[in-house]
């Protein structure tokens, strides 16, 4: 054998060298230069990690044995799934042909053109048995309530279905009390009535942002106050809003766990199932994840599940927080995404997926009483339902919005602001944000 | 007799010229290819995405450009300044306890660990921390600190030392003391291990010398291990400001920048302008602001700390 030079051993190294970096891309370019056929061999989801995903790989495996399409799900952390999600569609990414999306994403996917129409391609149709609120809320732009300026005129088309129907409802101890609250008023009077020493009246999720946010809206509209009005003016610091944020903050606070300011659901829940607390907010995966959880809970089948009471404007308006499934633009392989989101939402295959812990949108099957049995909270839901329940303000700045209104909250939590003075300061950061937005301030 | 013609060129013209082209040489040129693919990486790893920022800091979401006007903005933004305290706070608590508990326990175990198997011991012991991910480290904080459930509490009120449960998250004097302890336990170890190591390298010599002349412990520290120690704690000081510039998972993880916003320090500010805001131009006005601030704060950390021993 002859010998080489170093030279040459360098410049035959850094040859093969390139050759073999280069291996992977040509066969990527490859791949995506083949016209893909109509059943692709795997579908790929990104799914939020935790109760919300769990029956859907309980029930993927199903779809996988009928079709024989693989069915991959790429878990994340919920702040990590949205921002993984917004990085791919601005780079029109094809790596995930199926999303799981809070519906307040729904207006940045919306404006951002960043989803497949289900309707017109697909042929996706309202089905009687499926309230009508949960296609509204898969739909861009909105078709009730105020349109963002940049989408006002635009062709409404529904982008995502609801896997999940979420909606945040009350609890209180049905062991303890003797009849329901109706009303704020009945709420305050029950905390002061129980909180007793290691025993709290009321469990406020006071973490800074989207907790406190989450926790607190249901309050304020319930109260009559808002963040917006019809036409995008800024009125959280309305004396209403105000009024809403001090009796949560100050008036129920009296009776509230210490730490409140640092609450998440996670400790909530805690509270509840060791038999520490009487009543909060709560949404669906928290009760069958914890709170209703046989081995887990301490009160099992003592609680009660209900509507969120009614406020001095006379109504008590939940909050919806569907996870909806959509297809992203990127996917090549769209049809075959839409048969699985129509496969998943037919009766039969959703009560298999309730069985597995799943949380429903037919209304056939949340007035199942088999099924209400082992999920108590399902009446209520359906109930909240029912009654058009609010959505968080459809636009695309509501992840800022619920940033600057959750940090307001959690300083009058922890009585670091009052609440006028929080929400005045929320509000005029609002109307900065939203002007800078293009939104009439 | 020699004549000079004005025609001809300067003899030493044509020489400057081809020493100014002067073609590399062979293992000059092997240099340069050996150097290629490192400079390569950092060009692509480093270089693209600093040029990318710094556009996108004089750009509007459409791309046009549109000047100073994302700085004028993240200048203008008052929750920029809460972030730039807090930051300040954070350091000013743990960078000097990390520097003294790291110093003290170095000359501790330098001073009086004399088998190897103690020290290798000692030294395995100060990786662990190291190596443990941020995430891991703030869901243990979590539960330590954690109202009704933490082990602080329970540990205190064991004790006798409370009577009712502290506040340690949502009060913001000790939310910030309990995000700071977390780096604390975390980073004084690397402290520890940078300066035992240099403590390694004072000669035996100038110690032996040194206590025949009667230097006590505090001299011999003062005027020669201090010496020897004195360009790692501008390593030191660079490597952990830069850390606290980065400093998020556990704080995102103990308070998610609250109560309020007492606890969010720059790197989580940044974060949510970015990914909460989707303001990407101010948020790459901001990057570019504290790489230029903390460059200004390295040149004058360097001048008072020289690097070189003198």
């Amino acid at each position: 054998m002859q010998p080489i030079t170093r030279r040459e051993f360098v410049k035959r190294t850094a040859v093969a060298g390139a050759m073999l970096t280069s291996i992977p891309a040509i066969l990527e370019a490859c791949s995506t230069g083949t016209p893909t056929s109509n059943k692709p061999s795997k579908l790929t989801i990104a799914a939020v990690q935790g109760a919300e995903d769990g029956p859907l790989k309980k029930v993927a495996p199903m779809y996988q044995s009928q079709t024989g399409i693989t069915m991959e799900i790429v878990e994340f952390p919920y702040d990590q799934l949205f921002e993984k999600l917004v990085t791919t569609f601005q780079a029109n990414g094809s790596s995930y042909d199926l999303c799981m999306m809070d519906d307040p994403w729904m207006p940045k996917f919306g404006t951002m053109g960043a989803l497949q129409p289900l309707d017109s391609n697909f042929g996706f149709t309202r089905d009687s048995d499926i309230p009508s609120i949960v296609y509204d809320v898969g739909t861009w732009p909105p078709p009730r309530g105020p349109v963002p300026p940049s989408e006002q005129g635009k062709t409404q088309h529904l982008y995502g279905i609801t896997i999940v129907g979420n909606v945040e409802m009350f609890m209180y101890r049905k062991d303890l009390a003797s009849s329901p609250p109706g009303s704020w008023d009945d709420v305050l009077a029950n905390a002061q009535k129980f909180n007793k020493a290691n025993f709290y009246g009321y469990v406020i999720r006071g973490k800074a942002t989207n907790p406190a946010s989450s926790d607190s809206l249901p309050i304020l509209w319930s109260f009559g106050g808002d963040i917006f009005d019809t036409s995008w003016k800024v009125v959280l610091d309305s004396t209403a809003s105000i009024d809403a944020i001090t009796f949560l903050t100050q008036t129920l606070k009296k009776y509230a766990e210490p730490g409140a300011e640092n609450t998440d659901a996670g400790d909530r829940d805690r509270l509840i199932a060791i038999g520490q607390a009487f009543q909060s907010t709560t949404w669906p995966a928290e009760v069958t994840g914890v709170v209703e959880a046989a081995g887990v809970s301490q009160v099992a089948g003592k609680m009660a599940y209900i509507p969120i009471p009614k406020g001095p404007s006379g109504k008590g308006l939940g909050m919806m927080g569907n996870w909806l499934l959509g297809i992203p633009k990127g996917s090549s392989n769209g049809s075959a995404a839409a048969d699985f989101i129509k496969w998943l939402i037919k009766t039969e295959n959703m009560k298999t997926y309730v069985q597995n812990g799943g949380i429903p949108t037919r209304t056939s099957l949340l007035n199942d009483s088999t099924l209400g049995q082992a999920n108590p909270y399902f009446p209520a839901l359906a109930q909240s339902l029912a009654a058009s329940p609010n959505w968080r303000p459809r636009t695309d700045q509501w992840n800022a919005v619920e940033t600057i209104y959750g940090t307001a909250v959690n300083q009058a939590v922890a009585g670091l602001k009052t609440p006028k003075d929080a929400l005045t300061a929320a509000a005029s950061q609002i109307r900065a944000a939203m002007k800078q937005a293009g939104y009439p301030s | 007799m020699i004549r000079s013609s004005p025609n001809l060129p300067a003899p030493h013209a044509p020489q400057a010229e081809r020493a100014g082209r002067r073609r590399l040489s062979r293992d000059e040129r092997l240099a340069y290819l050996l150097l290629l693919p490192a400079l390569g990486a950092v060009f692509v790893i480093v270089t693209i995405p600093f040029v990318l920022v710094l556009i996108q800091s004089v750009s509007a979401d459409d791309g046009t450009l549109i000047g100073l006007r994302n700085y004028t903005r993240a200048l203008g933004n008052p929750l920029l300044y809460d972030a730039i305290r807090a930051t300040g706070v954070y350091s000013v608590i743990v960078l000097p306890i990390e520097i003294l508990l790291g110093l003290s326990f170095a000359l501790l175990v330098h001073r009086t660990v004399r088998w190897p198997g103690v020290r290798a011991a000692i030294y395995v012991l100060a990786i662990l921390p190291l190596v443990v991910p941020p995430v891991a480290i703030g869901v243990v904080a979590r539960l330590v600190y954690a109202p009704s459930y933490g082990v602080l509490n329970v540990i205190l009120e064991r004790v006798g030392l409370t009577h009712h449960e502290v506040n340690w998250l949502g009060d913001p004097t000790l939310a910030m003391l309990a995000v700071a302890s977390v780096d604390i336990w975390q980073w004084t170890p690397f402290v520890y291990l940078v300066l035992f190591s240099g403590l390694q390298t004072v000669p035996r010599e100038s110690v032996e010398a040194a206590q025949i002349d009667g230097a006590d412990w505090w001299a011999q520290f003062r005027f020669i291990d201090l010496f020897y120690l004195r360009p790692l704690f501008l390593l030191i000081i660079f490597f952990r400001l830069a850390d606290v510039l980065r400093v998020f998972d556990h704080v995102f993880i103990l308070t998610g920048g609250g109560p309020g916003t007492t606890t969010q320090l720059l790197s989580l500010y940044i974060y949510r302008v970015e990914f909460k805001f989707f303001d990407s131009g101010q948020a790459a006005a901001l990057a570019v602001l504290v790489l230029v601030s903390f460059s200004i704060l390295y040149r004058l950390i360097s001048r008072a700390l020289p690097l070189e021993r003198t």
